[in-house]
C-alpha cells in the first residue's frame, strides 16, 4: 500500500519521532533509585521478556501444526509493553488486559501449565476449555480474562479503582487497549470517569500502529493519543514501547506513586510494533515490508540484552543461561498440558450461574 | 408493620436496608447523589451512607455497568441504577458480554453480584425513548438474571435477593406503579427476601390463567375481578416475578389446572417474553391444552406519544376482558 509521507519519516527517523518521557525534572538523574536494585530488577525484567518471547514462539508453532484450535495472537514484538508495567504491580492489585497481553499474565505470575493448557483447551486449564485460547485470566492473580471487545476492559479496571479509592486500599488498576480500542466510546467513559475521581488507575495504551489492518493515521486524528490526557485533565506520557530501561525508569516511579496516593490516573502511550498478523490467520500484507523490518530491528529483547551486557548487569553467558532456562520451562509447560486430558463436552454446561 | 408503602418506597427502603446490613453494597448511577435519583428511588441514601455510596456518575451508561463489574471482581455488591429501560443500550457490552459471561470464562472462579437497577417499561405519555420494556433483549443472553416485580412486597423482597446473589440481576423496576396509592401495602419489620425465579399466584382460578409480570399483573388482577363478577367465570392470574429463570413449574402447574392460557406484556408481542413462554407451554404442555395460547401485547411499533395512541396500543384491560371471553368460549 501507498504509505503516508509520515509513516515514511517513521521509517526514515523513528527514534526521532517518539517523544521521551516527560518525566519531571528532578527525577531525570533518577539519582534516588537504588542502583544496585535497579540492576536486579532489570534482570528479573529480562527473564520474564525471555520467557514470554518462548512461549509465544512456541504457541504459534503449536498452531502452525495444527494442534491447537482457534487462532493464535501472537505478541512477538510487544513484550515490553506489558511486561515492564506488570512487573511493578502487586498482590492485591488488578489488571484488565485487551488480548496480547502474554506478557502481563506471565509476568503478573501465573502457571505457565495454566497458561498452555488454555492454548490447547485442556480440563486443566482455569476456563476448562469454554474461552478461546489466547484470552487467558487468572482471577487469583486478580488478572480478568479478556472480554474480547476492544476496550471492554478499560471500564472494569476503573471500577476496581473505584472500590479500592471508596475503601482507602492502596491498589492500582492497571489496563491496557490498543491505539484501536482508544476509538470506543467505553474508553472516553472509562478514562472520564477515572479523571473525576482521581483513581489509581494506569491506562495504558498499546500503539502497535494497526488496529488488526487500519493504521493509525485512520484511528485517530492525532497520532498521540496520550495527548488526551490534557483534556481530561490528567497526565499522559508518550514514549518507546520497546526501550526497556525508559520503561523501568517511568514505571518504577509512576505505579508506586499512583499506590501511595491512591491516583490520579494516568495515560500512557508506548509506540510497540506486533511483528506477525493480528492472528496467525491474518497474512498482515496490509503493511510494507520496510517497516516490519525496520521494527525487527527496534526488537525490544536483544536491544536490551546489549544495554544489559554494555552496563555490565549480565554477561552474555548468563544471557544465554537465561533463554535456556525459559526455553526449559515452556517445554514443560506446552509438554504438560499436551499430555492433560480434555474437558467433557458436556461440563460447557457449568460455570453460567454462580451457585 | 409500619404504615402502608408504595412500590417506590419499598426500593428505596430495600437499598438503605441493604446499605446498613453491608458495607460492600453501595449505589452509583445518574442523578443517584445530591438529587436522590429522578424518580427518588434513591432519596437519602447519600445523606445516610456518603458520598461514595451513593455516587453520581456522569452519563456514561457503559461506564455505570462497568464499574460495578470491576468492584464486584474487588469484592463489593454494587446496585447500578440505569435511569430508564430506554438509555441501558449504552451499557449493552458491559452487560451481556462482560458481566453475563465473566463467571463462564474464568471457568467459575470469579463471581460478578451486580444488580442492574431499571426505570423499565410503560408509563403514560413518556414516549417512544422514555416508555420502553425491553426485558426481551436481556432475556436472550445465559448468565443474567431478570426480576420485574408487581408489588411493594416483591419489590424489597426481591431487590434483596438480587443484592445477595452472586450474579448480575436485572431488575426491571415498574415506573407506572411508582408511586399508585391503591398498591401501598405494610411491610413486615423483620428481614426478608423474594427468591429469584418463583413465581406467585396473584389469584386462584380454574377456568383460565393469565401469565404476566411487573405492572400488567394488575391489568389480569382487574380483569379476572370483572370476568368473575359479570360471567362467573374464575380466571387464575400468575405473576412470575423473574423472567430469567422463569418459573417453569409453577406455569406446568397452572396450565394444567385451567388448560387455557393468555400470556400479557407491555413490550412489543413478536420474540417478546410472552413468546418464550408460549413456546415452552407447547413443547411441555401441549396436552393439557384447550386452546390455542393467547398473546395479549403491545403492537410491534415504538412506544407511541399521545395519550389515544398509547390506549390503542396498550395491552390494556378492556383487550384482556375480550381475549378472555373469547378463549373462555373456545
Amino acid at each position: 500500500m501507498e504509505l503516508s509521507p509520515k509513516e515514511k519519516d517513521v521509517l526514515r527517523k523513528p527514534k526521532e519521532l517518539l517523544e521521551k518521557p516527560k518525566l519531571d525534572e528532578d527525577h531525570k538523574p533518577r539519582a534516588s533509585v537504588d542502583a544496585k536494585k535497579r540492576k536486579e530488577e532489570l534482570k528479573k525484567i529480562h527473564y520474564f521478556l525471555r520467557l514470554t518471547r518462548e512461549f509465544d514462539d512456541r504457541g504459534r508453532k503449536l498452531w502452525r501444526q495444527g494442534r491447537m484450535e482457534g487462532t493464535f495472537f501472537s505478541q512477538i514484538g510487544q513484550e515490553a509493553t506489558t511486561v515492564v508495567p506488570t512487573f511493578f504491580t502487586e498482590r492485591g492489585d488488578f489488571i484488565g488486559p485487551q488480548h496480547r497481553e502474554l506478557g502481563a499474565i506471565i509476568t503478573r505470575g501465573c502457571p505457565l501449565e495454566l497458561l498452555a493448557s488454555q492454548l490447547l483447551s485442556r480440563k486443566t486449564s482455569q476456563d476448562k476449555g469454554k474461552c478461546h485460547p489466547n484470552f487467558w485470566g487468572w482471577t487469583e492473580g486478580n488478572f480478568l480474562a479478556p472480554c474480547t471487545l476492544m476496550a471492554a476492559q478499560t471500564g472494569v479496571a476503573v471500577g476496581a479503582a473505584l472500590s479500592f479509592k471508596m475503601r482507602n486500599m492502596h491498589f492500582i488498576a492497571l489496563t491496557f487497549s490498543g491505539e484501536g480500542g482508544t476509538s470506543k466510546g467505553q474508553w472516553h467513559e472509562a478514562v472520564n470517569f477515572a479523571a473525576i475521581h482521581k483513581l489509581p488507575v494506569v491506562f495504558i495504551i498499546q500503539n502497535n500502529w494497526w488496529a488488526e489492518s487500519v493504521p493509525l493515521r485512520l484511528q485517530a486524528g492525532n497520532e498521540d493519543i496520550s495527548k488526551r490526557a490534557i483534556g481530561y485533565g490528567i497526565e499522559g506520557f508518550r514514549m518507546d514501547g520497546n526501550d526497556v530501561p525508559l520503561l523501568y525508569d517511568f514505571f518504577s516511579e509512576w505505579i508506586p506513586k499512583i499506590r501511595a496516593n491512591i491516583g490520579p490516573p494516568v495515560i500512557v502511550q508506548l509506540d510497540t510494533y506486533r511483528w506477525y498478523g493480528h492472528s496467525e490467520i491474518d497474512p498482515a500484507d496490509y503493511r510494507a515490508k520496510e517497516e516490519v523490518e525496520m521494527w525487527k530491528q527496534r526488537d525490544p529483547l536483544p536491544n536490551f540484552e546489549s544495554y544489559l551486557v554494555k552496563e555490565g548487569i549480565m554477561t552474555e553467558a548468563e544471557i544465554e543461561a537465561v533463554r535456556e532456562k525459559a526455553l526449559e520451562e515452556v517445554q514443560k509447560a506446552y509438554e504438560f498440558a499436551l499430555n492433560a486430558p480434555e474437558p467433557e463436552p458436556k461440563t460447557c454446561l457449568e460455570d453460567v450461574y454462580a451457585p | 408493620m409500619g404504615a402502608p408503602k408504595t412500590y417506590i418506597d419499598a426500593i428505596v427502603e430495600a437499598q438503605a436496608e441493604e446499605m446498613r446490613r453491608d458495607a460492600n453494597v453501595f449505589v452509583l448511577g445518574e442523578d443517584v447523589g445530591i438529587y436522590g435519583g429522578v424518580f427518588k428511588a434513591t432519596k437519602g441514601l447519600m445523606d445516610g451512607f456518603g458520598f461514595w455510596r451513593c455516587l453520581d456518575t456522569p452519563i456514561s451508561e457503559a461506564l455505570i455497568v462497568d464499574a460495578a463489574i470491576g468492584a464486584a471482581l474487588m469484592g463489593m455488591r454494587p446496585i447500578a441504577e440505569i435511569q430508564f429501560g430506554d438509555f441501558i443500550g449504552g451499557a449493552h457490552d458491559p452487560i451481556c458480554q462482560q458481566a453475563a459471561k465473566i463467571h463462564y470464562r474464568t471457568g467459575g472462579t470469579w463471581k460478578v453480584p451486580i444488580v442492574i437497577r431499571v426505570a423499565n417499561g410503560w408509563a403514560m405519555g413518556v414516549g417512544l425513548y422514555h416508555g420502553q420494556a425491553n426485558e426481551a433483549w436481556y432475556m436472550h443472553v445465559p448468565g443474567l438474571k431478570i426480576v420485574a416485580p408487581s408489588t411493594p412486597y416483591d419489590a424489597k423482597g426481591l431487590l434483596k435477593s438480587a443484592v445477595r446473589d452472586d450474579n448480575p440481576v436485572i431488575y426491571l423496576e415498574q415506573k407506572a406503579i411508582y408511586r399508585v396509592p391503591w398498591l401501598k401495602e405494610e411491610l413486615p419489620e423483620d428481614d426478608y427476601t423474594v427468591p429469584i425465579g418463583k413465581a406467585r399466584i396473584a389469584r386462584e382460578g380454574k377456568h383460565l390463567t393469565f401469565i404476566s409480570y411487573g405492572w400488567v399483573v394488575h391489568n389480569c388482577l382487574e380483569v379476572a375481578k370483572k370476568l368473575e363478577e359479570e360471567h362467573g367465570i374464575s380466571a387464575e392470574v400468575l405473576d412470575l416475578r423473574s423472567i430469567l429463570p422463569y418459573d417453569k413449574e409453577a406455569i406446568i402447574t397452572s396450565v394444567k389446572k385451567t388448560s387455557k392460557v393468555i400470556i400479557t406484556h407491555d413490550a412489543p408481542k413478536t420474540a417478546g417474553v410472552g413468546a418464550e413462554i408460549s413456546a415452552f407451554i407447547a413443547e411441555e404442555a401441549f396436552e393439557y391444552l384447550d386452546a390455542p395460547i393467547t398473546r395479549v401485547c403491545s403492537f410491534d411499533t415504538p412506544v407511541p406519544f399521545y395519550s389515544k395512541m398509547e390506549k390503542f396500543w396498550l395491552p390494556t384491560p378492556e383487550k384482556l376482558y375480550t381475549a378472555a371471553l373469547k378463549l373462555f368460549e373456545y
